[in-house]
């Protein structure tokens, strides 16, 4: 079995480094890849060289350093406690609530291929733990960069700290996966068996729990140090110590900074992991059961995400005559609606108008309408910046329906302009009501609080003008972002799983400060024209010339974005439906 | 002619998936396209859809270039293809709605009548992708191919999933449309079906066509008078796969 487990592991990642590389053959791919190599570098190892200099240079000042070095002192002596304490509160609450640890998820083509083979249920759960190998690694390599930001050496150190401990998590969470499945059905001798780490795992939570409650009730708290200090004096005194050892031992090597106390540390959380595994081994009786059990899970979870949509909420008709626009736009719409809950939405209206009106009523002094105001037009900025790149009710989601797409007889930029309607609606008339709310809210306020200081034609015009420039700043992104699903359709996630790889993360980067830069550039025009509209006009129409600015602005920017959909049209032309990369659904 | 293929290539890299292909489908004609796994079947009927761009070669649909002229050659074409995807958030009659606006369809509601109680939808109208059988999707993908009036209609294993009743109202379609006066492209490997509903086969085989003709035409070809009368004879004959029928086979002419 440990064969086949290589064999599927080394064919699966050379095919797919195979496939990635042949896509860096395109110069777009090869620049997503080279932004996600140089965010890694500067992000990580450029950091760590920072810091590390950063920390020489302190080294140098003497009270610095001091404070450096107490602090990893003090960090290599109250982590592990502390980090073994939250072990513990997982592991005993895995038993109530069972954590998916991903090692019985078999995939489909397991299940069907590797399930029914002549091999025995111990040697299936090996394969899982050896496949998982890569991922947990991944994980932990990713966890070394981002925590550990000294040497080179300390991060591979933490790396493999980190490997370990993750990987014993999982093998817990598998073994008690296994043991619940099988607590109701084993008899006798095997019962008791079964139910000793439970009752094991429930005596160290109980002494662990009786220590802190000797140490913490009636005595006052000095503050978050003595808390630390007082939760490691119960685990590394009487009782609690011997009951906490495991936990402790595998986050031990996490904190340890020598090389001998690191080696010994890793070697007992070593020891843990080995013991681990052999209960999870030796749990392997309920195998079927479980991977039944997850299988149907996954079904179900598959099943209820495609029946999440309700019709009966929405009653809008397409009229069977008409642009094809507005059919991109009711099949959206509908989309939306049919995943929104009814309730859930009169709840949320509820809610949104009862604090409204108390804020209008009775929050003029005590500050609810200024922070409700507040919330309003960080609400506003977020719908006009961000929603655009979250909605994905465009091109973005029907990718994965591009082969239907492909057989209609629609203009490729009549499809790139419906498929943006109904978001760039959306967001805009979203934006609009969080915009009027602010400005309902900014009358109400007490002087000195949210905008009262300015002057209300000021308000007034300055919001009309945003209300303005909203659907141009929405529908500006939205092409943008439909714009890079054409041109990188591979790194568009069609289904649940997130496309992968440097290239896909450089895509992500690209995405979110690309887009704003995009932006930017695109509203240069409309600035400019607005702009000098501004200064010639607000001297004798004061605040209003904003209006004239917003709408100059406006057209100019959606001139531009029916351009841009021209532009792209020929694009879509020559999409190639195999481009896009199939996720599982 | 409602469907011209002429020197149609599509490569995937350094594979090539259809190698010089050309044929021709006229209005009332029903032409089986079939092949082992890998001939090009697929990636034919999906060049044809307007789904893949074609490598080379020409495509045109009762006269307009799949390439040149887009819009017109898709406004005659019907696709149904073998793997039903749908919107999963929109009903079965909303379906043949988007269809009826996107093909400029004018008598939408008799006509979404008519189909709904020939393919059997009755009932499921207002139902989810979700909450329909494989069959029954397969039935609502055929449903929009067929709600508007497309003069070349191209189907990709048009069979899948249906039950034995679902199969021979298929068929029934089928005919009826080819009779109406549409260009039919059937390809199934269901050879029976083929041989029963078409007045023309092509037989691919690697990406290339290796036999074109009737029945009947393809069994008194001088290289195929070993093979037997039967099309299944015929087509393991011309794959390779052949054995010479065994004395006294029914399937053997007299």
């Amino acid at each position: 079995m440990l064969s086949v487990s290589l064999y599927i592991i080394v064919c699966s990642a050379r095919n797919r480094m195979r496939k990635r590389l042949a896509r860096l053959r395109q110069p777009r791919y090869l620049a997503g890849a080279l932004a996600g190599i140089a965010y890694i570098y500067f992000s990580f190892f450029a950091r760590g060289v920072q810091v590390q200099r950063a920390t020489q240079a302190r080294g140098r000042g003497g009270r610095q350093a001091a404070a450096v070095l107490n602090l990893g002192a003090r960090l290599a002596i109250i982590g592990p406690a502390i980090t073994g304490v939250g072990l513990l509160a997982l592991s005993a609450v895995a038993w109530v609530l069972p954590f998916d640890s991903g090692l019985l998820d078999f995939s489909e083509a397991e299940v069907q291929m590797l399930v029914p083979a002549p091999v025995t249920r111990r040697q299936l759960l090996m394969y899982r733990l050896i496949r998982s190998q890569v991922g947990i690694l991944f994980g932990a390599v990713v966890a070394a960069l981002v925590f550990s930001t000294t040497s080179g050496y300390s991060r591979v150190r933490t790396a493999l700290a980190m490997w370990v401990l993750i990987l014993a998590m999982k093998v817990y969470f598998t073994a008690v996966t296994l043991v619940r499945a099988r607590l109701a059905s084993a008899e006798g001798r095997a019962r008791r068996m079964l139910w000793a780490p439970v009752l094991l795992t429930a005596a160290a939570a109980a002494v662990l729990v009786r220590g802190l409650m000797a140490e913490f009730v009636g005595r006052p708290i000095a503050g978050f140090g003595d808390v630390l200090n007082r939760v490691r004096a119960v685990t590394t005194t009487g009782p609690a110590r011997v009951w906490m050892w495991p936990f402790v031992a595998l986050a031990r090597p996490l904190f340890e900074t020598a090389m001998v106390p690191y080696l010994m540390a890793m070697a007992t959380s070593v020891a843990v992991l080995v013991a681990l595994t052999v209960w999870a081994l030796e749990s392997h009786h309920a195998l079927q059961d479980a991977v039944a059990d997850v299988t149907a899970r996954r079904a179900a979870a598959s099943q209820s995400s495609r029946s999440a949509y309700r019709t009966g909420f929405v009653r809008w008709r397409l009229a069977p005559a008409g642009r094809p626009e507005p059919a991109f736009m009711w099949k959206a719409a509908l989309q939306t609606f049919r995943v929104v809950d009814r309730r859930s939405l009169v709840r949320l209206l509820i809610l949104v108008g009862t604090l409204v009106f108390m804020a209008v009523t009775v929050g003029r002094r005590n500050g609810i309408a200024a922070g409700l105001g507040t919330l309003t037009v960080i609400g506003a900025l977020f719908t006009i910046l961000m929603a655009p790149q979250i909605l994905r009710v465009d091109l973005r989601q029907d990718l994965r329906h591009l082969e239907v797409l492909k057989t209609w007889p629609v203009k490729a930029s009549a499809v790139i302009r419906g498929q943006l309607l109904w978001p760039g609606v959306f967001l805009s008339v979203m934006s609009w009501i969080l915009i009027g709310l602010a400005v309902l809210l900014s009358a109400t306020v007490a002087p000195g609080m949210f905008f009262s200081g300015v002057r209300v034609e000021w308000r007034l015009w300055a919001s009309l003008a945003a209300v303005i420039a909203a659907p141009a700043l929405v529908f500006g992104q939205l092409m943008i972002h439909n714009g890079v699903a054409l041109l990188f359709p591979a790194w568009i996630q069609t289904g649940k799983q997130r496309s992968r790889g440097l290239d896909a993360m450089g895509q992500r980067l690209i995405m979110l400060g690309g887009t704003w830069l995009a932006l930017a550039i695109m509203a240069v025009p409309g600035t400019l024209a607005g702009g000098l509209l501004w200064f010639a006009f607000q001297r004798f129409i004061g605040p209003a010339a904003l209006v004239l600015a917003a709408l100059v602005g406006t057209m100019i920017l959606g001139i531009e974005v029916l351009l841009g959909s021209e532009a792209l049209g020929p694009i879509y032309e020559k999409l190639d439906v195999l481009a896009v990369e199939r996720a599982d659904d | 002619m409602a469907l011209s293929v002429e020197h149609f290539t599509r490569t995937y890299g350094a594979l090539t998936a259809v190698d010089d292909l050309s044929f021709e489908v006229a209005s009332g004609e029903i032409v089986g396209l079939i092949g082992p796994n890998g001939a090009g079947k697929t990636t034919t009927l999906r060049s044809l859809a307007g789904i893949l761009r074609p490598t080379s070669g020409r495509v045109t649909v009762d006269g307009f270039d799949l390439v040149e002229a887009p819009l017109e050659a898709k406004r005659r074409l019907a696709f149904m293809p073998d793997e039903p995807h749908l919107f999963e958030y929109l009903t079965v009659e909303e379906h043949l709605r988007l269809m009826a606006r996107l093909y400029s369809v004018e008598d939408f509601e008799q006509r979404a009548a008519t189909l709904i109680d020939e393919l059997e939808l009755k009932g499921k109208e207002r139902s989810l992708p979700g909450e329909l059988s494989r069959g029954m999707r397969q039935k609502v993908i055929i449903a929009c191919g067929l709600v508007r009036n497309a003069t070349t209609l191209l189907f990709d294993e048009p069979l899948t999933g249906l039950d034995p009743l679902g199969i021979r109202r298929m068929r029934e379609t089928i005919v009826s449309r080819a009779r109406a006066g549409a260009a039919i492209l059937l390809s199934s490997h269901l050879l029976h079906l083929v041989q029963e509903v078409c007045t023309r086969v092509i037989i691919m085989d690697h990406g290339r066509k290796i036999a074109d003709g009737t029945c009947a035409e393809l069994a008194s070809r001088v290289d195929l008078a070993a093979a037997g009368s039967s099309l299944e004879q015929i087509f393991l004959h011309v794959t390779g796969h052949g054995v010479s029928a065994p004395p006294g086979d029914p399937a053997e002419p007299a």
